[in-house]
């Protein structure tokens, strides 16, 4: 690798070797709070390189790009790997986790993620889906004590081998049909007529596969309840937010580029969404768990989000990075909030536990309403405009049924958005007095409402940065 | 695109008043009579602007007397436009107005007051903005801005079944709003694809060409969002559970002006941007406001519980208004949107006439009321006051209303109007049975027998004045709407 292909990689590297050195210190210095900061820090100045530093090479080693997309996504997901440091400062203390590692695999997480977002070829695509995902295996396990942690681990694991392999054999075939890994030839090549053309479809199908299983679109997403509630809190946040934004972020100029071969995938991509969004909505409707109705409420999510990943185009393109980031928000913010309450020997997660909560810890409880009330798209909440924007480039490109069923499952959303709400606020209390929150959570849940609110009420300056950055 | 703004954006200051005080409430959280004292100074400062709107501006013309647009969010089309006709007018005086009633009823709020006065604040925010603006994502934006606030008052300071009521009326109100964005949104796609203009103005969205079909369905999704709020039977279910659960401020709110959202919808909104579809549904319309009419005033006569009769009598006397509204003429027009000021008054003054019995006598339970007069003859007087004003006692506020509509309506329908005229009995019966079974009746010994106090008195002196006002001299409200009435109803059926 030259010079210049470094210097191209920095924000990975950044990313890559921090984690090294965080993993080494981590053996020699045991101090939990240094290494959380320092991996913080860290993230940081990788998002503040990928940012402001001007790649000199616009693709490196013909597997990762660095167009002004991969360093958007660069950018939000170091930040949301700074993000899940700091709301996990005092979780990580009440847990005696060893912050060395724990800060040293998200950093891990975050090359994973960026290197995916920024892949330009199926290989690269692979190395850094693998990077994150091996990485998440250890973190939703990460809490030793834990039998449920432990479950989930193993349950990610298993799910997670069986979604490699359908991703490792649907490159092969896609391979063995274009003679390429590279996405433009490869995708140039599904174009041809020829007799190769079917098995380059079924690779195509065997990475729909993977790809559901990663972001848990319906019949895949058995694995999402049971890891979300299992895995520590923060790490429930990640897992929602950058690490399914990554592969969505990836999969978007690929399925854009597939032109007329892709009128096939997107009769499945149609078929999918819509099974997502109902059976997500549906499933989660019964939940009690805070965390498993954020789990089913993510499914039904990654159902929105498929629509306007089917729509494509520019339209559609800025209908979902807008709704990836207030969702994002929205979620993170909600898996902080449930990360503030834990207590060292459990999570507070059912509903049960959570009575009255909101007079007890009124800040910590609005967030939460403001949270999940944005995840339902209740205006002025930012939710309402990423909503809006799918459903008007559903509309707008002809895709009316999905819109019409977007709009029904928000509706139908809105009972169990509703129901931890309610039951924070208007039932009496049973709830016992939590730790009142560290500094460091209030600033991030302060950060994140206040994020909700604004662009909420103006969401101008995001949607011409999505705009901006699309390929 | 140019920035046309006359003057002081006093809109803006109306609309954003309430938000400032609502954020400052829950700034000082920590002490009760602070939070009351900041938003009843709130309440009166709106007042102030919107009644110095009301004397300083030359009300009665057709056009918008103020008018405020500026850009906001560009990628979409939408922009922040708010108007102020005659119409709207009334109806922000009538906000204002009864909104410092609602925070006088609730003086006492033990059970977090910060939180209900920043929600009670934020509620006239929502409502305010529903009734200036003139974008439609806007509008919408308010439209479900007054939800949450509601949701939170009826589910947290309700009575016993308040999380049930709360829940209905969120989900009915949202089911019909949801239709309403899908239909604003496709409005907006087909209205860019004719003219290559993406916007969300009303002005504008009134010149889409629509071909009968589409507007129907249009017209139907619109409508489905307005006739749960009026509520039009049988869209009504909602209506008598969040009434009679919410607390005081909360009734006084839902029945004084969320209510009025729905109807000034339809004015506003729906029927403007479908002509056609507006006339073939006129006898629809008529014909539900006439069910409606009669089975709740049906309904109300069998209830026991004295805040659900004031309840089923709001969707009687809105179906009559709805009746006025599909009579489509001047006159009935006028009727009908002062009926919904009239209505507002009154019924606001009834809740709290509940809200006050209910402190004295624990109960609303009509079987465990009676003989009132005994002990507290001025509470009394005033409730008999309201009562009579409800029921259309001419000389007091729903009379001026009820009368404008049947004229009106037999002028172009007189079936209609020989109908509705056996609605005005129906209220006189469930009217006079609530007064007969609370003031006199055989008495029951109310557990607190003190009359008015000094704060109550100075709830309902206004209201009072205002009821008498409205109903022997509505000249100047029917002058300030006359001319954005005519300019509604020209150029259509």
């Amino acid at each position: 690798m030259s010079l210049l292909e470094l210097q191209s990689l920095l924000p990975q590297l950044i990313l890559a070797l921090g984690a090294t050195a965080v993993l080494m210190g981590g053996a020699w210095l045991e101090n939990r709070r240094v290494w959380l900061v320092i991996g913080m820090l860290l993230a940081l100045v990788a998002a503040c390189a990928a940012a402001l530093f001007e790649p000199p090479l616009v693709e490196v080693a013909g597997m990762y790009g660095t167009s002004l997309y991969a360093r958007f996504c660069t950018v939000f997901w170091s930040l949301c790997v700074a993000a899940t440091l700091l709301i996990s400062c005092r979780y990580a203390d009440l847990h005696r986790f060893g912050g060395g590692e724990y800060a040293s695999l998200l950093l891990f997480a975050g090359a994973g993620m960026s290197l995916l977002s920024a892949a330009t070829s199926f290989v690269g695509l692979f190395i850094g889906l693998e990077a994150f995902t091996l990485v998440l295996y250890i973190l939703i396990a990460f809490n030793r004590t834990d039998n449920r942690g432990a479950e989930a681990g193993l349950k990610y694991l298993v799910f997670g081998a069986v979604a490699t392999g359908f991703l490792a054999f649907g490159i092969a075939l896609i391979y063995t049909a274009t003679g390429s890994f590279h996405f433009t030839e490869a995708l140039a090549g599904l174009q041809v007529e020829n007799s190769l053309r079917p098995l380059g479809l079924a690779g195509w199908a065997m990475l729909l596969v993977a790809i559901g299983f990663k972001i848990s679109l319906v019949p895949f997403h058995l694995w999402t309840p049971d890891v979300y509630q299992g895995a520590p809190a923060p790490i429930s946040g990640l897992l929602a937010t950058a690490a399914k934004g990554a592969v969505l972020a990836a999969f978007l100029p690929l399925l854009g580029g597939l032109g007329e071969a892709g009128g096939v995938v997107k009769e499945v991509l149609w078929l999918l969404a819509i099974l997502t969004m109902l059976v997500g909505t549906f499933a989660a409707l019964p939940q009690t768990n805070l965390k498993r109705m954020l789990a089913y409420s993510s499914v039904a999510h990654m159902g929105y989000l498929l629509v306007a990943l089917l729509i494509g185009g520019a339209v559609g393109g800025q209908a979902l990075l807008f709704y990836l980031l207030v969702y994002s928000l929205a979620t993170f913010g909600a898996f902080g909030v449930v990360t503030s309450w834990a207590l060292a020997e459990e999570e507070i997660q059912d509903y049960a536990a959570i009575r009255g909560l909101g007079y007890l810890h009124p800040r910590r409880a609005s967030a939460l309403a403001v949270f999940l009330l944005s995840l339902a798209g209740i205006p002025p909440l930012a939710g309402f405009f990423g909503k809006f924007g799918i459903f008007h480039a559903a509309l707008r490109s002809g895709y009316t049924e999905l819109a019409v069923i977007g709009v029904l499952t928000s509706l139908i959303s809105l009972y169990y958005y509703l129901r931890p709400v309610i039951v924070l606020f208007m039932q009496d209390r049973s709830a016992y007095q939590l730790r009142s929150g560290c500094r460091e959570e209030y600033l991030l849940l302060g950060g994140c409402v206040a994020a909700i609110l604004f662009f909420g009420v103006y969401p101008g300056p995001l949607l011409e940065l999505v705009a901006l950055v699309l390929p | 695109m140019a920035e046309t703004t006359t003057g002081l954006p006093f809109l803006s200051l109306l609309l954003w008043l309430p938000l400032l005080g609502a954020l400052l409430c829950l700034l000082c959280y920590r002490s009760a009579t602070v939070c009351r004292w900041l938003t009843l100074g709130t309440t009166i400062l709106v007042l102030l602007v919107s009644l110095w709107l009301a004397f300083a501006g030359s009300t009665g013309e057709a056009g918008w007397l103020l008018f405020e647009d500026r850009s906001w969010i560009e990628p979409f089309g939408i922009r922040y436009t708010l108007g102020l006709d005659g119409i709207s007018l009334l109806l922000i005086l009538l906000t204002a107005f009864l909104q410092v009633i609602a925070v006088l009823i609730s003086w006492d709020m033990r059970k977090h007051p910060a939180f209900f006065f920043a929600l009670v604040l934020l509620l006239e925010t929502g409502i305010i903005g529903v009734f200036l603006a003139l974008d439609l994502v806007l509008f919408y934006l308010f439209w479900e801005l007054m939800l949450i606030p509601m949701f939170f008052l009826i589910g947290v300071w309700g009575h016993e079944r308040r999380v049930y009521a709360a829940v209905k009326f969120f989900l009915f109100t949202l089911a019909g709003s949801l239709l309403l964005l899908l239909a604003i949104i496709s409005l907006y796609l087909l209205h860019g694809e004719q003219t290559g203009v993406y916007t969300f103005a009303l002005a504008a969205l009134k010149q889409t060409e629509l071909s009968f079909g589409q507007e129907l369905l249009y017209y139907l999704c619109f409508m489905a969002a307005f006739v749960v709020k009026v509520p039009l039977f049988p869209f009504h279910s909602w209506l008598p559970d969040a009434h009679t659960e919410a607390p005081a401020a909360g009734s006084v709110d839902l029945a004084g002006l969320l209510l009025k959202t729905g109807v000034y919808g339809m004015i506003r909104f729906a029927f403007p941007l479908f002509p056609q579809a507006t006339e073939k549904s006129l006898p629809v319309l008529a014909g539900l406001a006439l069910i409606g009419l009669f089975y709740a005033a049906w309904i109300a006569y069998l209830q026991f519980d004295i805040k659900r009769i004031v309840a089923y009598s709001s969707i009687s006397h809105l179906g009559f208004v709805i009746l006025g509204l599909a009579a489509w003429n001047q006159t009935a027009w006028e009727g009908s949107l002062l009926l919904m000021i009239n209505h507002g008054v009154t019924t606001g003054a009834l809740f709290v006439m509940i809200a006050m019995i209910r402190q004295r006598t624990g109960t609303r339970e009509i079987d465990k009321l009676g003989g009132l007069w005994k002990t507290q003859p001025n509470l009394s007087a005033f409730f008999l006051l309201f009562c009579f004003a409800s029921l259309g006692l001419p000389g007091l506020a729903n009379f001026a209303g009820e009368i404008l509509i049947l004229v009106g309506v037999f002028a172009s329908h007189p079936v209609w109007g020989a109908i509705a005229v056996g609605g005005v009995l129906f209220a006189a019966a469930y009217m006079l049975r609530l007064v007969q079974e609370v003031i006199w009746g055989s008495s029951c010994e109310p557990f607190d027998k003190s009359d008015l106090c000094q704060r109550e008195w100075l709830i309902l002196i206004p209201l009072a004045l205002l009821v008498v006002l409205l109903g022997c001299y509505p000249q100047p409200a029917l002058e300030v709407m006359r001319g954005p009435i005519q300019l509604l109803l020209g150029g259509m059926p």
